[in-house]
């Protein structure tokens, strides 16, 4: 071999260990970051990271931001918004990179990922005082199992669940429009109705089964989990009752047929007259308002379906701080100051959402009725009143991941379209969600 | 303008021998620089090599690490040797995505291969305001995913616009599942495909019949052929180089296809999930909090392999061709 050959032959040795060596890099984990401590000094350089409130909210979010830096001189605040299509995946390409915001808005999956990973700081150490300023259940959402008392983010804003139809279909359906229904069961036989008298020119629900489950066991009082919390336990009679009374109606044609695979076109069949119940959401009458004004002239609005549980669940945004952040103080006093009471207010007055803040909520602007017909004020009062009884224990637990999510959605679709024994879908979607569930909690 | 010394040689013209200034560094001969080394292609290679060592090599070779783990998103793994390997080969849902994907790549090739050429014939003869044309098929290629897909959903639907027509001429009795049934969300998918790949494919064509002399479609009509003898005979060996890269980029893209089955058969892939394809299982593996990223990795490396022997294959056929 000759000495060109060999130094070819090393170099090329070299690229592939140096390759090989740098790819061993990704089996590294990114959790084992080093809590920051707090120095009592409010300063320094922080990045604040939003989820799409630019162009719509930026006067309202640079605001929050001015003001903070007001009173704290020493502080420097970076906003970066970003929009929403693949924002979990960009914040999980920073957290692998070490390059997380110090201050981030998350969302259930982000906070869940990035909480369990341990890249977030426990907030209940960094400001024990501040849980009471909070609704009840908004502040103990953040906690994580297995995680002990630890808290990983601050509540920001919530959306609770109402109910929204269509009054004139409603009456259409022979349904009397003062009575809406409260039990999934109820829901179901109302939805029978409709399907019978609508002769197909409109639908009651729509069908995905990733937006009715778990929510519709939970109101059903099917038990998702053991007392353990490590295995699910959703194979039960009434689940499988569940599945065979969805595949009844979706025969009947209570619900639109593309419906069983994606829910994303409810605004245009409610807005379209075409639809019986409409998102159960505050902001959806907004939209309506806006894009539909007859329709908006026959919405009614109510409590949700709450079944058995009597209560709505709790699905705050959240801002969580980066445990190893630089300047925990500023990090930490900045999320109290953007989730505070008065900013909580102002923010919810230009979007519709309502503060995780307890003051804030108290404001007289969230009990407003207005003189009772209006629906988006209806909708605002009646969203308020559901939140100030709403507990956790009717939200989709931690355990039910995207992924559980979309498994048993998988199980359930065959199920509703004819495709597969109902008794056997339910059998089947907790087989995979069990290994799922194995799968997410080995250490 | 006045040539530097080092222009003059860069053009050949200082000693006047016409002899190309690079025949004197492959030889060593004195040109006043150092000896050559043979390394010095690989400096100027270097900045493009760079990026594909970080930017593909180093990707892959990870992708290919991981696959041998039971890594998951931002949480490190340990070796598992072939397990995922083993997994996938006993998966149910690996082999119904593999199905698949090769079922879409038999449909769709030859639909790409042949109607774009078809189209390209059409649109290249000249008459009054065929440029309208021509623009028309390739608008497809430049619209957004979403809008296509909320095109296609408008279309297909139970009541949307072909069911409608065809239950109010009677062909049908009730809305055929287009969206709703696994197999039939797979081929409407393909008719997307299909649909958004003409135009950019018919480009394709269009630069390859420029290329083809006149005379000999001149020389054949002289002898008595018609115009689809010539066709047969003259344009399609002219252009058969052109079908055989038309058919291995659009077999890569088949195997690769994702948008049209989320855009139609929403997350889940279809009902119960059975419209998926193997990116598609590969994105639902590996994303999420639970997600396993080891495991997407091994299904990456399939599909890789997958593709790796359609492109072969294509290769083999070109080779042959060309002797």
């Amino acid at each position: 071999m000759t000495r060109s050959q060999l130094t070819r032959t090393a170099l090329a040795t070299l690229v592939a260990g140096s390759l090989l060596s740098l790819s061993a890099c990704g089996l590294g984990g990114a959790g084992d970051t080093k809590e920051a401590e707090k120095t009592g000094r409010v300063a320094g350089e922080i990045t604040f990271r939003t989820l799409q409130l630019k162009p719509v909210y930026t006067g309202y979010v640079q605001g929050v931001i001015d003001s903070f830096e007001r009173k704290y001189p020493d502080v420097k605040v970076k906003w970066e918004d970003v929009p929403g299509d693949g924002y979990n995946e960009k914040l999980v390409a920073d957290a692998q990179a070490g390059a997380l915001p110090d201050v981030v808005n998350l969302s259930t999956d982000s906070f869940q990922l990035l909480g369990d990973r341990g890249m977030l700081a426990d907030v209940a150490t960094l400001d024990a005082a501040v849980a009471k300023d909070y609704v009840p259940g908004a502040w103990e959402q953040f906690r994580l199992p297995g995680k002990g008392d630890g808290v990983y983010a601050y509540p920001w804003y919530v959306t609770p669940e109402i109910l929204t139809y269509n009054q004139d279909l409603f009456r259409q359906a022979g349904l009397d429009a003062d009575k809406p229904p409260t039990t999934v069961e109820q829901f179901f036989d109302y939805a029978e109705q409709i399907a019978a008298r609508s002769g197909g020119r409109y639908s009651a629900f729509m069908a995905d089964p990733k937006g009715r489950l778990p929510g519709d066991w939970q109101k059903m009082g099917v038990p998702l989990l053991n007392a353990s919390r490590d295995r699910f336990t959703f194979d039960t009679d009434k689940a499988v009752a569940w599945a065979e009374r969805m595949k009844d109606l979706y025969a009947k044609g209570a619900m639109p047929k593309e419906s069983l695979l994606k829910a994303d076109d409810i605004n245009q069949l409610y807005g379209g007259g075409k639809l019986v119940f409409g998102p159960g959401s505050p902001g959806f009458v907004k939209d309506i308002r806006l894009n539909a004004p007859q329709v908006y002239a026959q919405t009614r609005v109510a409590g949700a379906v709450t079944g058995t549980l009597g209560h709505i669940g709790i699905y705050a945004q959240s801002l969580g701080i980066r445990k190893d952040t630089r300047h925990p103080d500023a990090a930490a006093e900045f999320a109290k100051w953007v989730t505070n009471g008065p900013n909580q207010v102002e923010f919810s007055k230009k979007a519709t959402i309502y503060p995780s803040n307890a003051k804030g909520l108290a404001d007289p602007y969230f009990s407003d009725r207005g003189d009772g017909k209006d629906a988006e004020t209806l909708a605002r009062a009646i969203g308020a009143g559901q939140l100030a009884t709403a507990d956790l224990d009717a939200n989709t637990p931690v355990e039910w991941t995207s992924q559980v999510g979309d498994a048993v959605a998988r199980e359930m679709q065959k199920a509703v379209k004819g495709d597969e024994d109902p008794r056997t879908a339910v059998r089947k979607a907790q087989e995979e969600a069990n290994r799922l569930l194995a799968a997410a909690v080995r250490k | 303008m006045t040539l530097t010394p080092a222009r003059a040689e860069a053009r050949g013209g200082a000693r006047g021998d016409g002899r190309p200034p690079a025949a004197d560094r492959a030889t060593g001969a004195d040109t006043g620089l150092p000896h050559r080394r043979w390394w010095t292609p690989y400096l100027f290679l270097a900045p493009g090599l760079l990026m594909v060592v970080l930017f593909s090599l180093w990707p892959f070779v990870n992708t290919v690490v991981l696959s041998f783990t039971d890594a998951q998103i931002l949480r490190g793994g340990s070796f598992v040797g072939f397990d995922n390997y083993a997994r996938a080969l006993a998966d149910p849902d690996f082999w119904m995505a593999t199905g698949n994907s090769v079922l879409y790549l038999a449909v769709v090739v030859p639909c790409l291969v042949l109607l774009p050429l078809a189209l390209a014939v059409l649109v290249r003869t000249e008459v009054p305001g065929i440029g309208f044309f021509r623009s028309a098929f390739y608008t497809p290629v430049i619209a957004s995913a979403v809008v296509v897909g909320l095109i296609w959903q408008w279309v297909l639907r139970s009541d949307g616009l072909v069911n409608t027509v065809f239950e109010r001429i009677g062909v049908i009795s009730g809305p055929v599942p287009f969206l709703t049934d696994s197999t039939m969300l797979l081929v409407s998918a393909m008719i997307v495909t299909v649909w958004k790949g003409l135009g950019y494919y018919m480009v394709f064509y269009l630069a390859a019949l420029g290329n083809v002399p006149e005379a000999l479609h001149e020389a054949a009509a002289l002898d008595g052929a018609g115009p689809v003898r010539r066709f047969f005979s003259i344009t399609v060996p002219q252009v058969k180089p052109m079908m055989l890269l038309v058919g291995t980029l659009s077999a890569i893209s088949a195997l690769r296809v994702f948008t049209e089955i989320y855009i139609l058969g929403g997350e889940s892939g279809g009902p119960g999930g059975g419209s998926r394809t193997l990116p598609f299982l590969i994105r639902q593996v590996g994303l999420g909090f639970s997600g396993e990223t080891g495991y997407a990795c091994a299904l990456s490396i399939l599909l890789f392999l997958l593709t790796l022997v359609f492109s072969l294959l294509g290769r083999r056929l070109s080779k042959g061709d060309e002797e």
